[in-house]
């Protein structure tokens, strides 16, 4: 047995009914490194992880693990019991509690105590150093759901970190978060390899293998393609690996002409609807050609999330400002309002906003959609299974079939279900609020060819994304937020990303 | 794909149904073999299942009141109010107005029965769902205050309600002729629809399911009907409230799949912010189910009147518990988002089974609440048991 392996897949197998979402993986982890997992959504990235943390316990998949050479055997739901073999994970979606503070969350399970009763200094005080030590920009006492997407996700880092962990797993930790921030957990990274600490760290964001991992292992349809030292790889070859063919450029050509303005904000201010008088946006000017792709840009809390919420009359409460839609002024009061007037919005949470998980793909794929199929008394099926069959091929979202809940299928194929179920209503005007959030190379591709094509047959987008490059690259114009309001909006011509960034931190 | 694989694939993908449904037999085979067979008499099948009808009538619309994440702790008294009042107009009022003129008395009776009902929906839907406040509160005082209402109408009377007509809601029977028609058609219904929906689906082009599989499911179907319609036949007849339970539960069941209604309190309660986001009227599909839910206490308190001939001040106590446990057991999720009409059904037809066999055996009351309160729990085990394993 080799001392230097930490973790030894051996012919890994795990079906589901209608799937095989893992194919005799073998997979050799070695101690001290950062081992980098990629693969096409469904690959099988998330059901490794689940394995290793109990979350499918021993015996409800074929093959063995062996973990610092013991054959690993983990109860049912036992994540306790991986925390105290030393396996710490970061899921791909937020596990946190919304109502509790972030030192609770941090604790969940383990909290402090003195007699059976918990010690609130303790755990607070515990929970200020760790965020400290990582330079987590968090109140250990804030609420969760008062916190962005964003500052969740490092409560989410943070509260694996507090534990000794040997091997920390990250599931694509960073696909909510701004440039900053992941530069942030790089440096955590660093910070505990140098402490012995393995890590096994899953993204869509291929960039960041290149800055961090050791070794990369790429899976396809569950399957072990190849493991090899990052070196040895190039960034095209990775994507070869992994969609088995090559993609030669990130953002497909559109070829639009937007027409004239449809849509219209102008000084917008609006408050937050829980705190009255707290403004979030303090005025925003925009302006949306028919045919357009909008992009917003700006640091994560600028607003941007409120914005479109806010336009789709789902968050702030409106003090000034007028919308207009093909120049008549409207009043949008709620999501219902919005879509009939022929507004779309592709949440930012696909698993809190944007899908009712317990129910099939089918049904979420027609929920808002109804209408079209029904009139008071019922609802013609069959024209529902073809719509929804038909809108389902066009993205490729890989379900067994679409009567399967949604809460089977892999991360980046919910997103496809959310993106789907909209384009189905046939939208005038479509929020996407960072819609390749958690998607994979090939699919990204995809979504980004759709978004042309909606645009060149006349609907106008207006995308939100964390990633500046992809916000650039997809945008015919950009507009910058910046605290609230909205500073400039950009040509894609004269938009650099420095020019981006100045206008987005206040320094232009 | 054989027949079989096709039909084990689908009891498994309904596993909580026939889980729920074997409970019942086996209580059934229990019963059976301790009262030696009388347990299984027409008599008894027939009393049993006429039993279960305003129980039931509370239950199907409590499926849907809990699957959008709600719950309605009034409706017990609200079915007992509205049974009193029938009592009252029937005993004291009409008689006074127009002497000897049974068939409007009782017709009018109805309208204002399922009016009442209505009417107390429209508050606490509106309630529940505009001023915002929670279900469980409202509901709890609403159950105060329709025992309040109970004792007002009554006075601590006990009032007869067994007037002609009214009591045939209850207690009457269809003659047996008339039930063979009724069997008849139901099957017809049955086969046409059959042959309807593969067409349709062969229409859009899809892939059809095997036809043994369909005619099996449809044949069982027709089969049980009939089985019924001649065990009851060996009684009295197709019982007058069972007929209106199964067009209730009919109309609910259709309701709660087939129209946006429906659809749309599943999404509610398995993600409010997901199905606000998609368009969703949130208050507007509560208001309206509790409307409904109202307007069935009506029809329940009619039928409960009809079957007990009096208006008590007891009238309902204790039913919307009854209610409650038998959507539960019938599977709905008391978190919300899950839930069927059938298995509501079920779920009060074991309850009501527990009862009357326990009753048969001549179990003490304490003993059987005992039963009845542990039979709740276990089958929730075993479902969250078998769930786990398939
Ligand atoms: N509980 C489940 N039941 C049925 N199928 C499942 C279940 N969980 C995952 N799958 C299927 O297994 C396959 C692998 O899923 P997995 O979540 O591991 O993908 P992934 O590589 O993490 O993808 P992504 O990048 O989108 O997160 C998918 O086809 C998915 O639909
Ligand atoms: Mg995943």
């Amino acid at each position: 047995m080799d001392k230097n392996i930490i973790l030894d897949f051996k012919n890994v197998t795990k079906r589901f009914p209608g799937v095989t979402a893992l194919k005799e993986a073998s997979i050799q982890i070695r101690r001290g490194e950062i081992h980098g997992i990629c693969g096409e959504n469904g690959a099988g990235k998330s059901t490794l992880m689940k394995i290793l943390s109990g979350v499918y316990p021993y015996g409800t998949y074929e093959g063995e693990i062996f973990y610092n050479g013991e054959k690993l055997k983990l109860a049912n739901r036992s994540i306790r019991q991986a925390r105290d073999e030393g396996i710490a994970i970061v899921y791909q979606e937020l596990t946190l509690v919304p109502d509790m503070t972030v030192g609770e969350n941090v604790f969940l399970g383990k909290e402090p105590t003195e007699f059976g009763i918990i010690n609130w200094n303790k755990l607070y005080s515990d929970t200020q150093r760790i965020l400290e030590k990582y330079q987590l920009d968090v109140q250990p006492q804030a609420i969760i759901k008062n916190l962005g997407v964003g500052k969740m996700q490092m409560v989410e880092i943070a509260k694996a970190l507090s534990e000794n962990a040997q091997i920390l797993i990250l599931d694509e930790p960073t696909s909510a978060l701004t440039d900053a921030e992941v530069d942030k957990l790089m440096e955590i990274l660093e910070t505990l390899k140098q402490h012995g600490v393995t890590c096994i760290y899953i993204t869509h964001k291929l960039d960041e293998f290149f800055r961090i991992t050791d070794n990369i292992t790429v899976l396809r349809d569950g399957q072990v393609v190849t493991t090899k030292p990052t070196s040895d790889v190039t960034l095209e070859g990775l994507v070869k690996y992994m969609v088995g063919r090559e993609l030669k450029e990130r953002f497909p050509k559109g070829n639009r002409k937007p027409g004239e303005v449809i849509f219209e904000v102008e000084g917008l201010h609006a408050e937050d609807p829980d705190s009255a008088g707290k403004e979030v946006l303090r005025g925003i000017n925009l302006d949306l050609r028919k045919g357009e792709i909008l992009g917003i840009a700006g640091l994560m809390g600028s607003g941007r999330t409120e914005l479109v919420m806010t336009l789709f009359g789902e968050y702030g409460k409106v003090t000034a400002g007028k919308v207009r839609l093909e120049n008549e002024e409207i009043n949008i009061s709620s999501a219902s309002n919005a879509i009939s007037q022929g507004l779309s919005l592709v949440p930012e949470d696909r698993k809190g906003q944007g899908l009712v998980l317990g129910q099939s793909v089918l049904k979420n794929l027609s929920l808002p959609n109804l209408r079209f199929f029904s009139n008071m008394f019922q609802i013609d099926d069959n024209a529902e299974l073809r719509a929804s069959t038909e809108q389902a091929q066009n993205l490729a979202i890989k379900a067994p079939n679409l009567l399967i809940p949604c809460d089977s299928l892999s991360g980046g194929n919910q997103q496809k279900v959310v993106i789907a179920k909209w384009l189905m209503s046939n939208p005038k005007i479509l929020f996407m609020d960072d819609p390749t959030r958690g998607v994979d190379v090939g699919a990204k591709f995809e979504i980004y060819k759709l978004m042309n094509e909606l645009a060149e047959r006349g609907v106008s987008i207006i995308m939100i994304s964390s990633d500046l490059e992809e916000v650039l690259g997809m945008s015919d114009r950009v507009m910058v937020m910046h605290q609230g309001h909205s500073t400039q909006t950009l040509e894609a011509s004269e938009a650099t990303q420095e020019k981006v960034m100045a206008l987005a931190t206040g320094l232009a | 794909m054989s027949m079989f694989s096709e039909l084990g694939r689908r009891i498994r993908q309904n596993i909580q149904t026939y889980t729920i449904i074997l409970a019942l037999v086996g209580i059934w085979l229990f019963f059976a073999v301790l009262t030696e067979g009388r347990y299984v008499n027409p008599q008894n099948i027939s009393n049993l299942f006429r039993q279960m009808t305003v129980t039931s009538f509370l239950a199907i619309g409590m499926v849907l009141v809990i699957v959008t994440g709600n719950i309605d702790l009034s409706v017990g008294k609200a079915a007992g109010f509205v049974s009193v009042v029938v009592a009252y107009l029937q005993a004291y009022v009409w008689h006074a107005i127009f002497p000897g003129q049974a068939l409007l008395a009782a017709t009018l009776s109805i309208l204002i029965g399922l009016a009442v009902g209505l009417v107390w929906g429209v508050l606490e839907g509106y309630v529940i769902a505009y001023l915002n406040i929670p279900a469980f509160i409202v509901t709890l005082g609403g159950l105060f205050i329709m025992r309040g209402g109970i004792l007002i109408v009554t006075q601590g009377r006990t009032i007869p309600a067994n007037q002609p007509y009214l009591k045939e809601i209850a207690q009457g029977y269809l003659p047996d002729l008339a039930g063979w028609v009724l069997a008849i058609i139901v099957v017809a219904i049955l086969v046409f629809n059959m042959f309807r929906s593969r067409q349709k689906r062969r229409d859009y082009g899809f892939e059809l399911s095997p036809f043994s599989i369909d005619l099996f499911g449809t044949l069982f179907f027709s089969a049980l009907v009939i089985a019924y319609v001649y065990i009851v036949n060996q009684y009295n007849g197709v019982q007058a409230p069972v007929l209106l339970m199964a067009i209730a539960a009919l109309i609910i069941a259709y309701m709660s799949n087939n129209t946006k209604f429906g659809r749309y309190a599943y999404a509610i309660g398995g993600n409010r912010d997901a199905a606000r986001l998609s368009g969703i009227n949130i208050r507007q599909n509560i208001f309206q189910i509790f409307l409904l839910m109202g307007l069935l206490c009506g029809v329940a308190g009619i039928v409960l009147a009809s079957y007990v001939g009096y208006g008590t001040i007891a009238a309902g106590e204790g039913y919307e518990l009854d209610a409650i446990a038998a959507a539960i057991l019938g599977g709905t999720s008391p978190l919300g988002g899950v839930g069927t009409v059938f298995g509501a059904l079920i779920g009060a037809l074991i309850m009501t089974s527990l009862t009357t066999g326990l009753q048969i055996l001549n179990v003490q009351p304490a003993w059987q609440y005992l039963l009845k309160g542990m039979v709740l729990v276990l089958a929730v085990y075993a479902d969250v048991y078998f769930k786990k394993k398939s």
